[in-house]
């Protein structure tokens, strides 16, 4: 891992951020579980590749590492909601046509919106706030990644996607605080965290689902 | 030797283990999450913190002894003493009431495994560790929030997120201290400091408006799992409050820190006694009642004095005693109805839930600082400290209390209503006709009852306890 991230330290700078940006806003964006773990997943790339120029590549690697297990869960948990959705489609009627996942809908469109405007808040309050200890590039993912983080807290009250919004909020806090509190003490707490949230929404997206076949049964 | 604060962390976190292999005895569950509680809490209040004291096979404890835990210190200070008591003592209470209203839920390993963090939180140094494990804490009681069989609770995503919020705050605190210490000459940081901390722990006691939690946690969530976060696990944010303050003389110094908190709390009694009395919902009716009693706690720490925060923390003790028995009863009277709590589909189960009903009365006139309760200790010493001051304060404050018995008094009418008595002649209720409190539960609940009573007969019995721990606080020792 640590020669894969040596490897794309050119990275590491404005196109980090702009990849910060374009996962952030997909999260904010789609409901579709798949470009959703997936974008999770290259979000946390591009936040190891900024954490690199911040502390030791070893222990950005290991919150890495950390981010791409919850990514497995999330992946573990919707695969198994969406196997049984799927089972559930006949007795809801037809499944949604091909060409219309293309197709941008109303609710859709209203969060990229929503997420352009608060992206370009973050980076106006980026440049006019700059964060201390950390150079402005990572000042302006730090802010996406929180500012996008609470808009999808506020767009959604799924399980799935409050954890999400949780993590990139949680993101960007720990790409700021790790300049500041280089302790691993407090990176491994942190990465508790993370990992106790993504166990948490996914516990309860178990639950939702166990009491969606219930009710199918009943 | 086996220092305290090991003890104290790693016994609940042991036993959590065993109670969720052997929560299918739930008699057997309940008696091992109850005793190890009560264990811990009479350890705590009663060994000496000094002196080692001989046990098993010839092993010493030594409740005091500092443990260095990756370089960061473990230590049992004379305001955790009661503060921990205090905590393992109404989870105790908890667990006792959960044996018959939740059994087999996992409020008792989670339980167990919550207060393990919690007094970690409590007892660990510096206080930025204690913000990660509160937490850690937050992140775990969604899994004893949420109901076996049900779909995702509202509350315990709603606490984990204003949890997450307040994180930063407290961890760039902590960095801002740091620098002022190199730097005293930069007070900016200290305003800074101010702000950010004022902002977390709103989030974190619930301070509108980010008391949105609240009701969450109380109506969308199981009862007790529900009275667990919002008297153990905000009672242990309360004493993490007072460690910052105790830590930061110059926060409760601040010009604007009396009024500030004079606002907010008006803020959280106004509008939890405003609310209450509207509710159709049993759960969001205690998370309003929860509002006002926090609201009241942060008033009496608006006074500004010992005797403030001598009331502050009398509220804090007696707080369980109303919540906890309301959501038994909610818990109860949810059992009868088929898992609802709004008054339409409750209409008529007291009389097949007495109980239930009766938890629900007692711990409401508490919660609304009643006589003949636990509540009304605090809440009419507070009435009497705020009326020469201010007197529009405690008329709030009373008002308030009426809010929350109105609520209590549509729930009571809705739970009495007599089959015939419904507005379409019909009784509404659909739950099991079958369902029964037992004998058991009704000795449970008449336990708690009698404890909630006499508390409020006798105050003595804790009073002191607050008095006690004042002493250890010197942020208003002018």
């Amino acid at each position: 891992v640590i020669e894969l991230l040596a490897s794309v330290s050119f990275l590491a700078s404005m196109p980090a951020v702009a990849g910060v940006l374009v996962t952030a806003g997909l999260l904010v964006i789609s409901r579709n579980w798949r470009i959703t773990v997936t974008a999770l997943a290259l979000q946390y790339f591009f936040v190891v590749l900024l954490l690199t120029r911040l502390i030791y590549p070893e222990v950005a690697a290991v919150k890495g590492l950390t981010g791409w297990l919850i990514c497995m869960v999330f992946y573990l948990t919707e695969r198994r909601a969406s196997a049984i959705e799927q089972t559930e489609v006949p007795e809801k009627g037809e499944p949604v046509q091909r060409w219309r996942r293309w197709v941008l809908s109303a609710r859709a469109s209203f969060y990229l919106l929503a997420g352009m405007l608060v992206s370009v808040v973050a980076y106006t309050v980026a440049l006019r706030f700059p964060l201390p200890e950390v150079p402005t590039d990572i000042t302006i993912a730090c802010y996406l990644l929180a500012g996008l983080g609470l808009l999808l807290l506020g767009l959604s009250q799924a399980p799935m996607q409050v954890g999400i919004g949780l993590l990139t909020f949680l993101s960007g806090f720990d790409l700021f605080y790790v300049a500041l509190e280089p302790s691993l003490a407090v990176a491994g707490l942190l990465g508790a965290v993370s990992f106790l949230i993504a166990l948490a929404a996914a516990y309860l997206r178990a639950a939702e689902m166990a009491a969606r076949g219930e009710e199918v049964i009943l | 030797v086996i220092a305290g604060p090991l003890l104290l962390l790693v016994l609940p976190l042991l036993m959590a283990g065993v109670v969720y292999i052997l929560l299918r005895w739930t008699a057997l569950s309940a008696l091992l999450a109850v005793g190890t509680a009560v264990a811990l809490g009479i350890v705590v209040l009663t060994l000496p913190v000094d002196q080692p004291v001989r046990v098993w096979g010839g092993r010493e404890i030594v409740l005091g002894e500092t443990v260095t835990f990756f370089g960061r210190e473990l230590v049992l200070q004379q305001a955790d003493r009661i503060a921990m008591a205090f905590l393992f003592f109404t989870a105790a209470g908890i667990f006792f009431l959960a044996w018959r209203e939740e059994p087999r839920s996992l409020l008792l390993p989670m339980g167990l495994g919550l207060l393990s963090l919690l007094s970690g939180a409590l007892l660990i140094r510096p206080l930025i560790y204690a913000a990660l494990l509160v937490e850690i804490a937050a992140a775990l009681s969604v899994f004893a929030l949420q109901a076996e069989g049900e779909r995702p609770t509202r509350g315990g995503l709603r606490y984990l997120t204003f949890t997450t919020l307040a994180l930063p705050g407290l961890l760039i605190t902590h960095w801002l201290m740091e620098r002022y210490a190199l730097t005293p000459d930069a007070t900016e940081l200290l305003s800074m400091s101010a702000a950010l901390l004022t902002i977390s722990f709103s989030l974190l006691l619930g301070v509108a408006p980010f008391h949105t939690w609240v009701p969450a946690v109380a109506s969308d969530s199981v009862p007790l799992a529900g009275a667990f976060v919002l008297t153990i696990s905000n009672g242990a944010v309360w004493f993490l409050l007072f460690d910052f303050l105790e830590t930061y003389p110059w926060l409760s110094s601040h010009p604007r820190f009396d009024p500030l908190i004079s606002v907010a709390s008006l803020a959280m009694v106004i509008l939890g006694g405003l609310l209450a009395p509207a509710q159709r919902r049993l759960g969001t009716l205690m998370g309003y009642a929860a509002l006002v009693d926090s609201g009241a706690a942060l008033m009496a720490l608006g006074i500004g004095s010992k005797q403030g925060l001598v009331l502050s923390l009398l509220s804090l003790l007696m707080r369980p005693f109303g919540l906890v028995l309301m959501a038994a009863g909610i818990g109860g009277l949810r059992a009868s109805s088929g898992g609802a709590d709004d008054l339409d589909a409750l209409r008529g189960s007291g009389w097949r839930a007495p109980w239930s009903t009766a938890a629900l009365l007692v711990g409401g006139l508490s919660a609304a600082g009643l006589p003949v309760s636990a509540g009304f200790v605090g809440r009419w010493a507070l009435g009497r400290a705020l009326t020469p001051s201010d007197v529009g304060a405690a008329l709030i404050l009373l008002l308030a209390g009426l809010g929350i018995m109105i609520g209590i008094w549509r729930g009571l009418t809705a739970l009495l209503a007599r089959p015939g008595n419904s507005e379409n002649g019909q009784n509404q209720n659909t739950g099991s006709p079958d369902h029964s409190e037992g004998g058991l539960r009704a000795v449970v609940v008449a336990v708690a009852i009698a404890g909630c009573v006499v508390v409020g007969l006798f105050p003595q019995i804790l009073a002191p306890l607050a008095i006690q721990l004042v002493e250890v606080y010197t942020f208003f020792t002018p």
